[in-house]
């Protein structure tokens, strides 16, 4: 198990090494540099480009790409993310600022669609072939096939709008602070976002569920006469969850990419919103770190689902 | 193929013989083969009623000036955020112009980008997958890596990370969604090829002394083409979405042409949102069905080229 676990992450941090660099050659590669976003582009034209030359050498922009790179590298791993180009916030503080709302509200659509959808999944596995398999078959399909946003702009517009059952959009009201109080804004955008999950989740658990229920074990149980639902939950459904809980961990980019437009629909203060405007502002800097840190966030899933794996099933860590 | 001269006198099972050749080499086999693929696609009955709506869509889309009355782009300020009439279908937006024409020409634009995308991002992982998947060695270690660093990003960052570098244009995101799309069919291609190299037929190739690239793009291809085709049609409906979400946010295609997203992008504003529902309501569902009709058709595809998908 050491060894796998050494492999693994042998395996896994050059490829660490490799984007950070992709992503800093990405920076490299937009128009303009640190002095040109500090300068108001009126001023820029006018000014002596001796100072500005000495202006970069100051910075350290003068030296090589490799040495800016280990610099910028070093420095993130020791928490000094940089600063953002819109007001010069710390990256840090912006982070540590809108990742709990992004956490919130993905564990909230991870749980929704782990329940609702390997309940929804075993149910149409175990109708297979009827009129209720079929018709969530079909939503499932649909679920799958609205763009999340859109799902989003209709509830808004049944639930907010037109019933006032839900806020429109925000997490939090000001003086408003505890979980209950902010529990009416988050249901809406938490339900949308596990939509798509839901299918998918829904498809592949009626798929392990069936496979499940065509084992050897489960004939035996049924043969011994036990009751038709005791075979079903006791014995199919646990076999068959297994498979689906290690699904979750990669439906992690799922999860990011969902809340990233999620987010902008319902007004949702996370990691998600910063990043669409960070992008349509070109703060460049922010931009980058979020999306190595995304990265860093599906690798470690992943790991942590090969691991979970391996533990499960001894073939995995010991063949290749 | 020459036979050895027969010595023996010809009996009743060699003329049988000489008819299931004769019959083989007419290419019955291939024909009916191709029939009951047809046949399972078409009693499907879900792939078959996607399929129709994707043909009405893109039909509508491709006949867009015959079809639409009014210019998609040009403003009349006389009919701001009109509802719905006999003269305006689906009404006009915020400068007056007709929503059904925006609809019908961004569907174009939409299904350009979508298809598009696809089928490059397709070319380049087969090709890519079916050479190496068969050959191996270095091309393959490299492009397996390329490709894994490509698939550590959850998709819209690495796609807004290289609108953010490349800026905003049509071009500019076909060709981003081919760099973050081609990953997937590479290894699905390659995979397949892993699992049909040491088929007998392959090894027969081989020992005739044929090249790898011909055994690898003229034999070995065509019996990966099934979930190939599957994997077109369900990129196709993830783009379409991916370019939606993008255009919703105002990163994707620049709003100046429309596009499906372009047009929802409206409904952004929320005094729109309440309002004017004809402005996005139409535009979400028809993207909707579009690629609702294009998952039933992968569906369908997949059922009628996987065997072991019976049921």
């Amino acid at each position: 198990m050491l060894t796998y676990i050494a492999r693994r992450l042998l395996t896994l941090i050059p490829m660490v090494i490799v984007i950070s660099f992709l992503i800093y050659l990405g920076l490299e590669l937009t128009p303009g540099d640190a002095v040109s976003h500090m300068i108001p582009p009126d001023a820029y034209g006018s000014m002596d480009p001796d100072r500005l030359q000495e202006l970069r050498e100051s910075l350290g922009l003068g030296k090589p790409f490799a040495v800016r790179y280990w610099i910028w590298i070093s420095g993130v791993v020791q928490g000094d993310f940089g600063y953002s180009l819109a007001g010069g916030v710390p990256i840090a503080d912006i982070f540590l600022d809108r990742l709990p709302a992004t956490l919130e509200l993905s564990f909230a659509a991870l749980l929704i669609s782990t329940i609702l959808g390997s309940i929804l999944g075993t149910i149409s596995a175990l109708t297979r072939g009827s009129a209720t398999d079929q018709g969530l078959t079909v939503v499932g399909m649909l679920g799958v096939s609205i763009p999340e946003f859109f799902f989003g702009l209709v509830a808004i517009l049944v639930f907010a709008i037109n019933l006032d059952w839900l806020p429109v959009g925000g997490r939090t009201l000001p003086g408003y602070d505890s979980f209950w109080d902010r529990l009416p804004n988050l249901v809406m955008p938490a339900l949308v976002l596990s939509i798509m999950m839901t299918a998918g989740v829904m498809r592949y658990a009626r798929s392990s569920m069936l496979d499940a229920l065509s084992r050897d074990f489960i004939r035996t149980a049924r043969s011994k006469g036990m009751p038709e639902w005791r075979v079903n939950i006791l014995h199919g459904f646990r076999v068959a969850l297994t498979p689906v809980i290690v699904l979750i961990g990669f439906r992690l980019p799922v999860l990011i990419g969902g809340s990233v437009i999620i987010e902008q629909v319902f007004q949702w203060p996370g990691i998600g919103k910063e990043f669409v405007s960070a992008v349509r502002s070109q703060d460049y800097p922010l931009v980058m770190m979020v999306a190595l840190f995304s990265v860093l966030a599906v690798l470690i899933a992943s790991l942590i689902v090969d691991l979970l794996t391996a533990i499960i099933d001894p073939r995995v860590r010991l063949g290749e | 193929m020459v036979d050895a001269p027969i010595t023996r006198p010809r009996t009743r099972r060699d003329g049988q013989f000489d008819r299931l050749r004769d019959r083989e080499t007419s290419m019955q086999g291939k024909a009916k083969r191709r029939g009951r693929f047809l046949g399972k696609f078409l009693s499907n009955r879900l792939a078959l009623v996607g399929f129709v709506i994707f043909t009405i869509i893109c039909l509508m889309s491709l006949f867009a000036p015959l079809i639409a009355q009014h210019n998609p782009m040009s403003p009349n300020l006389r009919a701001i955020a009109q509802p719905p009439s006999v003269e305006h279908w689906f009404g006009t937006d915020k400068t007056g112009r007709d929503i059904f024409a925006r609809v019908l020409y961004g569907g174009r634009v939409s299904i350009l980008v979508g298809l598009g995308s696809a089928l490059l991002s397709a070319l380049i992982g087969v090709i890519i997958g079916v050479y190496s998947g068969y050959v191996g060695g270095w091309l393959d270690w490299i492009a397996m890596r390329v490709s894994e660093i490509f698939m550590s990003f959850p998709q819209i960052i690495l796609v807004l990370l290289l609108v953010a570098i490349l800026g905003q244009s049509l071009l500019n995101l076909i060709v981003i969604f081919t760099l973050t799309g081609w990953g997937g069919i590479y290894r699905m291609a390659r995979a397949r090829m892993l699992s049909i190299r040491e088929e007998e037929y392959v090894q027969a190739l081989r020992s005739f002394g044929l090249g790898p690239a011909r055994i690898a793009y003229k034999h070995m291809l065509p019996n990966a083409l099934g979930p190939i085709m599957v994997n077109i049609t369900l990129s196709t409906a993830a783009f379409i979405l991916q370019e939606a979400g993008l255009s919703f946010l105002g990163l994707g295609v620049p709003l100046s042409i429309p596009t499906w997203g372009n047009i929802l992008n409206a409904a952004q504003d929320l005094r729109v949102l309440e309002q004017n529902w004809w402005i996005w309501l139409p535009v979400g569902a028809t993207i909707s069905l579009f690629v609702l009709s294009v998952n039933f058709i992968g569906d369908g595809l997949r059922d009628a080229t996987d065997p072991s998908q019976q049921g």
